[in-house]
């Protein structure tokens, strides 16, 4: 008799314990909300926000120049809409400037001639120089990245360097110029005497406010087997391809499906892979505007430094 | 709580001429034997009903042959021109050739672009639109469904009471739809008499019954004298009747309408019958002091018409405002406003 | 942050093969050449929810470029060219729609569901317009009903509700100042 109501009221001890369980809520509802969703908000006229970013950044204020956008693509966002968030790309572009401030970041495209200096524990003097030429640079925001491409001890060496990497001690730009391709990946099977440059090269001068210089060099590229299908990139710095590829090869370029004739005009296309170019506009002000801020500040820093050793070398003297 | 009410209440008997005379109502009050008057409120109403009866057949014995006018309709259900008489058919004859709605819905029509009762003869050829609740901007029709709610609220005040207590009806001001409720001032004969909730309930049901019996407002214009006459019991009404007509246009006529067997002077336009209520509340009873006229009852009251739909917690919500004093000026003189200022009135409530 | 004014999906729609069109990404910019020539011709679109909606993206994009560059510019010409087939539509491009919709801040064409036939096939139609056309609008006027009988008592009770809270201050948050504006009122 005893065990059946020691049973029940078992139960209803369970029963009752229950209702004082924490409930477990999943994570992606419990704090998250979607990043779309809170876009949403953002664009509504009762932001704030909205209205002083505008006033901060109205393009007509400061004129920028046009080709900053070109020198500096690190600071464009990812172009992809839905996944953007607008407070961390901010957030992002204020440690970059931060980042600028430390180490002087130089103008360079893809095809110049650099020098990279990074912190290495385990190098002779726990430092190490690479010379290269640019193949790439992409990445988007604080992620941006370039790499560097070498011949050394007859074999082809590439090294990407993340741009804001703290570890980066110094970059140097030795010979500053453009290439006709925006990427150079064709290096690797060109051959080596294209992608090899002295360790101890000397920069290169070049005049202040004039056009960076365009190598219109044609690289003469290895027989096949390649990396990659060259034929269908339509390189522009490379000689023809003619001889090395087949006849079947030359039909299946031509193909529509490989060709895609029909992107060209896709204007939705566009609209959703890249960054409109008002906005484009609005970010290079306000990184301008940023950017101007930081030398003046950094130039009043040195005059009073300046200053302090003038007065210590006149009690010197005294 | 019943007990006690019936202790102190009596039987009073509705008797009105046409249809209804069932109602019976309790209405709990303190007797007052010193007051007592020979003069009755219902021998009041069978005389002035009486005048106005001989009055009307003596003005439609003028009309010794039918004229016809013709009569421009615009609107919907569709533009039409009719053939009507002279003097005998009214807006509401012109709805019945027409269509049932417009007689259903129809409060007010305009004539030649003037306000005009649905049972008011027309006089001559003329444009003619109708108007109801749902218009576009139906200004004119709240401010009939408006006046006409006063003009029954002196009905209910006449009609009520026992026959021991002699009501005399004041006046009511110019129909404001945004003080929240309407008003008929009174002497009600009782002092210090707050009613409660159950009174002012009966007082409401006496009104809200009216839309059953679906009574016709008639429009009369009777010289002074007549007028005179017909409210010579009343020492208000005998009071305003000379400015009034002083301030009409032949300078000595009176406008009176009728509602079943109960009379009263307003410059209308009033609606065209009271099937058009949907309910009527009487809220409040104040006590105001005139300068001219002594004390007097100031009742309030709030209705919604049949067309127009209401949650009764918004209704009640609506009550609880009609409870507080309406700001209308106090009766002194003549209050009467001629109808240009009522319509400078159109405009602004129309800015707000 | 996102320059479009309307809705986007992320991805595009494909189209199913139909009236002198096939299937595939070509056929369905041919589909879309057609539908846009169509409603900058007739300024009023009657298709499917889809079609609707695809070439509402693209009609927007050639707005907004002729807009933003004129047709003095190469590129612009070319995209007119390629997505209008008629090509007097060029013209009533740049000079009607381009001042049409120079001011506005919103987008420049309206969609609207239609309901669904049954018995059918069940596809969800609808209509894509321009706005500012001039066929009789879509969606009927509403009537101001603020003037009702019953509006203006409730909109009357909420003015004097207001006023009164304005002057009786909430204590509980210690709105002391609004008390002191109250006593000096």
């Amino acid at each position: 008799m005893a065990a059946p109501c020691r049973k029940i009221i078992n139960q209803f001890v369970k029963r009752s314990l229950k209702c004082f369980e924490p409930r477990v809520i999943p994570c992606r509802w419990s704090n998250t909300v979607r990043n779309h969703t809170v876009e949403k908000h953002r664009h509504s006229p009762l932001s704030s926000t909205r209205e002083l970013v505008n006033q901060q950044d109205s393009p007509s204020d400061v004129m920028v120049p046009r080709e900053f956008r070109f020198v500096h693509p690190d600071f464009l966002p990812y172009p992809v809409w839905n996944r953007r968030d607008r407070v961390r790309e901010k957030l992002e572009r204020e440690d970059m400037l931060k980042r600028r401030a430390v180490i002087d970041i130089p103008e360079f495209y893809v095809g110049s001639i650099m020098a990279v200096t990074l912190a290495d524990k385990n190098a002779p003097g726990k430092q190490n120089r690479f010379v290269g030429i640019c193949i790439d640079r992409a990445g988007h925001g604080l992620y941006h990245y370039f790499v560097l491409r070498n011949a050394i001890d007859g074999q082809g060496v590439e090294i990407k360097y993340d741009m804001y990497n703290p570890l980066l001690l110094k970059i140097e730009v030795l010979k500053l110029e453009k290439r006709l391709d925006p990427q150079l990946y064709y290096l690797r099977d060109a051959p080596l005497e294209y992608s090899t440059f002295r360790l101890d090269m000397e920069p290169v001068s070049v005049l202040k406010g004039a056009q960076v210089p365009l190598n219109a060099i044609k690289v003469k590229m290895n027989p096949r087997p390649w990396c990659r299908r060259w034929e269908r990139h339509n390189l522009k710095g490379v000689l023809p391809l003619d001889d090395y590829i087949t006849e079947k090869m030359k039909k299946q370029k031509q193909h529509p499906q490989i060709e895609k004739p029909w992107e060209k005009h896709d204007l939705m296309l566009k609209a959703r892979t890249s960054i409109d170019d008002r906005e484009v506009d609005q970010i290079m002000t306000e990184v301008y505007k940023r950017k101007e801020k930081i030398q003046k500040e950094k130039f009043q820093k040195r005059g009073q430094e300046g200053k302090r050793e003038v007065k210590k070398a006149q009690e010197v003297k005294k | 709580m019943f007990v006690r009410s019936m202790h102190k209440c009596c039987r009073v008997c509705l008797k009105s001429s046409t249809r209804s005379n069932a109602f019976s109502y309790f209405i709990k009050r303190q007797l007052n034997t010193k007051t007592a008057r020979k003069l009755t409120n219902e021998e009041a109403r069978h005389k002035r009903n009486e005048i106005f009866n001989e009055e009307r057949a003596r003005q439609l014995a003028f009309i010794t042959r039918i004229e016809k006018i013709q009569v421009e309709h615009k609107g919907p259900p569709e533009d039409c021109t009719l053939i009507m008489n002279k003097g005998l058919s009214t807006p509401f004859n012109c709805a019945m050739h027409i269509g049932e709605l417009l007689m259903n819905r129809s409060v007010l029509a305009l004539v030649n672009g003037k306000p005009w009762d649905m049972h008011r003869p027309l006089i001559e050829d003329c444009e003619l639109q109708f108007l109801h609740m749902k218009d576009e901007n139906p200004f004119l029709s709240n401010q009939a469904f408006w006046r006409s709610c006063s003009f029954i609220l002196g009905y209910v005040l006449e009609t009520a009471f026992k026959n021991d207590y002699y009501v005399e009806l004041c006046s009511f001001p110019v129909p404001n739809v945004t003080s929240g409720s309407f008003v008929y001032d009174a002497d009600l004969k009782l002092q210090d008499w707050s009613p409660s909730a159950m009174e002012l309930n009966c007082l409401s049901r006496v009104g809200q019954s009216l839309r059953f019996s679906d009574f016709r407002f008639e429009r009369l214009d009777i010289d002074a004298s007549v007028a005179l006459k017909m409210f010579e019991e009343n020492r208000f009404k005998s009071e305003q009747i000379p400015q009034i007509a002083g301030k009409s246009e032949t300078g000595s006529s009176v406008t009176v309408y009728r509602m079943g067997d109960h009379i009263d002077i307003t410059r209308g336009p009033l609606m065209g019958s009271t099937g058009m209520l949907s309910r009527f509340s009487v809220t409040a009873v104040h006590r105001i002091e005139s300068p001219l006229y002594g004390p007097l009852s100031r009742v309030q009251g709030i209705a919604i018409p049949m067309s127009l739909k209401l949650h009764y917690w918004t209704y009640e919500f609506l009550m609880k405002r009609a409870t507080k004093l309406n700001p209308a000026p106090i009766p002194t003189a003549f209050q009467a406003k001629p109808i240009n200022e009522t319509v400078n009135k159109k405009g602004k409530e129309n800015d707000n | 942050m996102n320059m479009f004014r309307f809705p986007v999906r992320n991805t595009p729609r494909k189209f199913k093969k139909s009236f002198g069109v096939g299937s595939g990404p070509a056929e369905r910019i041919k589909k879309l050449q057609m539908l846009v020539t169509a409603l900058i011709r007739n300024e009023r679109l009657e298709a499917k929810e889809s079609y609707c909606l695809e070439t509402r993206g693209y009609v927007e994009q050639l707005i907004q470029i002729a807009i933003r560059n004129g047709d003095r510019h190469a590129e612009t010409m070319e995209k007119a060219d390629f997505w209008l087939l008629e090509k007097d539509l060029v013209h009533k491009l740049f000079k009607v729609l381009v001042p049409r919709y120079q001011n506005y801040s919103t987008a420049c064409t309206d969609f609207h569901f239609l309901p669904k036939k049954v018995p059918g096939s069940g596809v969800q139609m609808g209509i894509l317009e321009l706005k500012g056309n001039p066929w009789p609008p879509v969606v009927p006027r509403q009537r101001d009903q603020g003037h009702l009988l019953t509006n203006v008592l409730l909109s009357s009770a909420k003015a004097e509700y207001r006023m009164e809270k304005k002057i009786t201050p909430d204590l509980r948050n210690g709105d002391h100042d609004k008390l002191e504006q109250a006593a000096n009122t």
